[in-house]
């Protein structure tokens, strides 16, 4: 058991290390100025050219100029934004927990729906629903979600008016304090009356949009996965027992049916965090992945470098995680490698 | 001798017994058992008509611009109009014109990051799992690296190294796709080698480009066929992705994604500007993956779903 953690952590070292020179490498390619593109000033004079070059460390070879940057690294110095002059640390640890509310909500929407449905698809195979359901997973999955966030804010929020069009809570009639920086913890703790409602429904539509290509890829694999083990021996014996169907497929066999699916939603964590980038843009929702895109448009590289590179530690550190509860788990997974 | 010469059929009828169809009938047959896929595959074959006939389809230039309509409404609203059928834009583009064009965007960029990410991802591939142990970790290493970058985010910062451009798109998204075509073959690849007519062909001398190339790669290629049509839909997304943020093709190149993005202005006041992009994008999306789901279903059983 000790053996398969330690292994499994010393295979993320190498990739830690090559995304640090990932990172390290894709500021020295963007074109122009090194000075200049980390300064962020332009025309800059001799003197001062030559004082920073010396103060950012680029007048040493480049295997040091490496070590250095992963020293600090190491040391919890990702570096300063050149648009806040902020610590680009403290910026992504103010702004993930909008994020990490949001990707939840979204996974809670996907998996409160996908799962129920592709069981009574899978349960009803061939029917109606069935059929319905795989064509709307089928367009769920396909869905340029940057667009539908843009439908959905035309008629549910524009023209229907049931929700905000955007951000995370009501500021002209709430504010308060936020100690955990996730909006709907804040809110029931401000004690400010419709402050948790408001927060929710600021939630949903941001929620819906991110949540519907894992509801079309969960639903799908809840559906195969049920198939599967409702055809299996131990499912007939269930059934021959005479249990009742709902404690047949909702107790023994939903148990198993959901290992794949977990695996899903554990794995999941990058491409949510990929469609983060998009919804918050659309929802000026103030999270990681807006301010990655208006890092780029400022021309901000010390944030997008410790940015990309705070934001990978994450899936890497949420996929080691994963890995480590399936091991736990599952001694199959344990032993087989 | 004699009883030899009445068992043994002439010829003709022997081939016309034991005939099997061809794998391409074969394979016909087996795709077209699923009305979906054959429905989809219609679209795709339509839109890719469309995109190759854009000279003589469109009714205008997708660049020209003209003043005198500037977001004039589609042919169903009052005021519409057959000289623009879908209306025009905030710049007074032909919309239908540039959908047509688009479509020649969009299928350009998931073919060509298909077949780039389809030939790289074979050869790193094939050369991880059947060369030295050291080039195994190498790639497999890299690939892992890329896959902890989540994918819009990396294909960001390839576009921020390399500057936005159609051609930088198709760069960053094949750059993204590549590591599940690599570990693919891999895994197939491995698992081949340890069968008997790999080492069959082993012992009787077969060298080690042959050995890869035409004993093991044609026995992996069912599971990869299905990743690249998938992998068409899934780079035409993300590249339509990018566009809408701004990091994709440059105006006036008539992109899906990029309409979106400049129309979102249009949202209250003229929304089929804004709704009729996605739509295209949507419509080919699904289409090509209801076709590859097909593909699945007939190439490769073991695949196959419920």
């Amino acid at each position: 058991m000790l053996i398969y953690f330690l292994r499994r952590v010393a295979l993320t070292i190498p990739t830690f290390v090559a995304l640090m020179f990932l990172t390290f490498l894709a500021i020295r390619l963007v074109p122009g100025d090194p000075v200049e593109v980390r300064v962020g000033e332009h025309g800059i004079s001799p003197e001062r050219l030559a004082f920073f070059r010396h103060e950012l460390g680029l007048d040493l070879p480049v295997w040091r100029q490496f070590l250095d940057y992963a020293w600090r690294l190491l040391h919890g110095d990702f570096g300063v934004s050149l648009a806040t002059q902020q610590k680009v640390l403290t910026e992504f640890l103010t702004l993930f927990p909008a994020t990490l509310e949001l990707s939840f909500f979204a996974m809670m929407f996907a998996i409160l729906i996908g799962v129920p449905a592709g069981t009574m698809a899978a349960v009803k195979r061939g029917s109606l629903f069935d059929q319905a359901l795989m064509t709307v997973s089928l367009f769920g999955y396909s869905m340029p979600i940057f667009w539908w966030g843009l439908l959905l804010i035309m008629f549910v929020a524009v023209q229907l008016g049931l929700t905000p069009v955007s951000g995370r809570i009501d500021l002209i009639n709430y504010s308060f304090d936020q100690p955990s920086g996730f909006m709907t913890i804040d809110a029931l703790l401000s004690d400010q009356p419709g402050a948790f409602l408001d927060a929710l429904r600021h939630l949903i539509l941001p929620a819906i949009v991110l949540g519907t290509v894992p509801l079309g890829v969960i639903a799908r694999m809840t559906r195969s996965s049920m198939l599967e083990v409702l055809s299996e021996d131990y499912v007939r014996t269930a059934r021959a027992k005479g249990l009742s169907p709902f404690r047949v497929v909702g107790v023994h066999a939903l148990r198993n049916a959901l290992l794949p699916v977990v695996t899903v939603i554990g794995l999941s964590i990058s491409s949510l965090m990929a469609g983060a980038v998009l919804t918050e843009t659309i929802f000026s929702w103030p999270g990681v992945g807006k301010w990655l895109i208006e890092s780029i448009s400022r021309r901000d590289y010390p944030a997008l470098q410790g940015g990309v590179l705070l934001v990978s530690t994450v899936v890497i550190a949420v996929n080691l995680i994963v890995d480590l509860l399936y091991g736990a788990i599952n001694p199959r997974i344990r032993h087989g490698r | 001798m004699a009883a030899d010469v009445i068992l043994a059929p002439s010829g003709d009828e022997a081939r016309s017994v034991l005939a099997q169809p061809s794998p391409l009938a074969a394979f016909w047959s087996a795709f077209r058992e699923n009305r979906g896929a054959v429905f989809g595959l219609a679209i795709v074959a339509s839109i890719a008509a469309l995109a190759l006939g854009a000279d003589f389809v469109a009714p205008h230039s997708p660049i020209e611009q003209f003043r005198d309509a500037v977001r004039a409404p589609p042919i169903w609203q009052a005021g519409g109009s057959w000289r623009f059928a879908l209306g025009t834009d905030g710049d007074g583009h032909d919309t239908l014109s540039r959908l047509i064009y688009g479509a020649r965007v969009s299928l350009f960029i998931g073919l060509s990051v298909m077949s780039v990410s389809f030939v790289i991802g074979v050869a790193l591939g094939l050369v991880s799992a059947m060369t030295s142990p050291l080039v195994d970790v190498v790639v497999t290493r890299a690939m892992d690296l890329i896959m902890a970058v989540p994918s819009l985010v990396l294909a960001i910062l390839v576009v921020a190294i390399l500057g936005p451009s159609l051609v930088n798109t198709i760069v960053a998204v094949t750059i993204v796709y590549l590591p599940r075509y690599v570990r693919l073959v891999r895994a197939s690849a491995l698992g081949e080698l340890g069968k008997e007519y790999v080492a069959a062909a082993q012992v009787a001398g077969v060298g080690r480009l042959r050995l890869m190339l035409s004993t093991v790669l044609p026995n992996c290629l069912a599971p990869l066929i299905v990743q690249a049509a998938l992998g068409v839909s899934d780079a035409i997304l993300e590249a339509a992705g990018l566009g809408f943020l701004g990091l994709g093709a440059q105006p006036p190149t008539p992109e899906w994604g990029s309409m979106l993005a400049d129309s979102r202005e249009f949202i209250r006041s003229d929304p089929w500007i804004v709704t009729l992009p996605g739509l295209a994008i949507l419509i080919t999306v699904v289409a090509i993956n209801l076709t590859g789901d097909g593909l699945r279903d007939a190439l490769d059983p073991k695949m196959r779903r419920g």
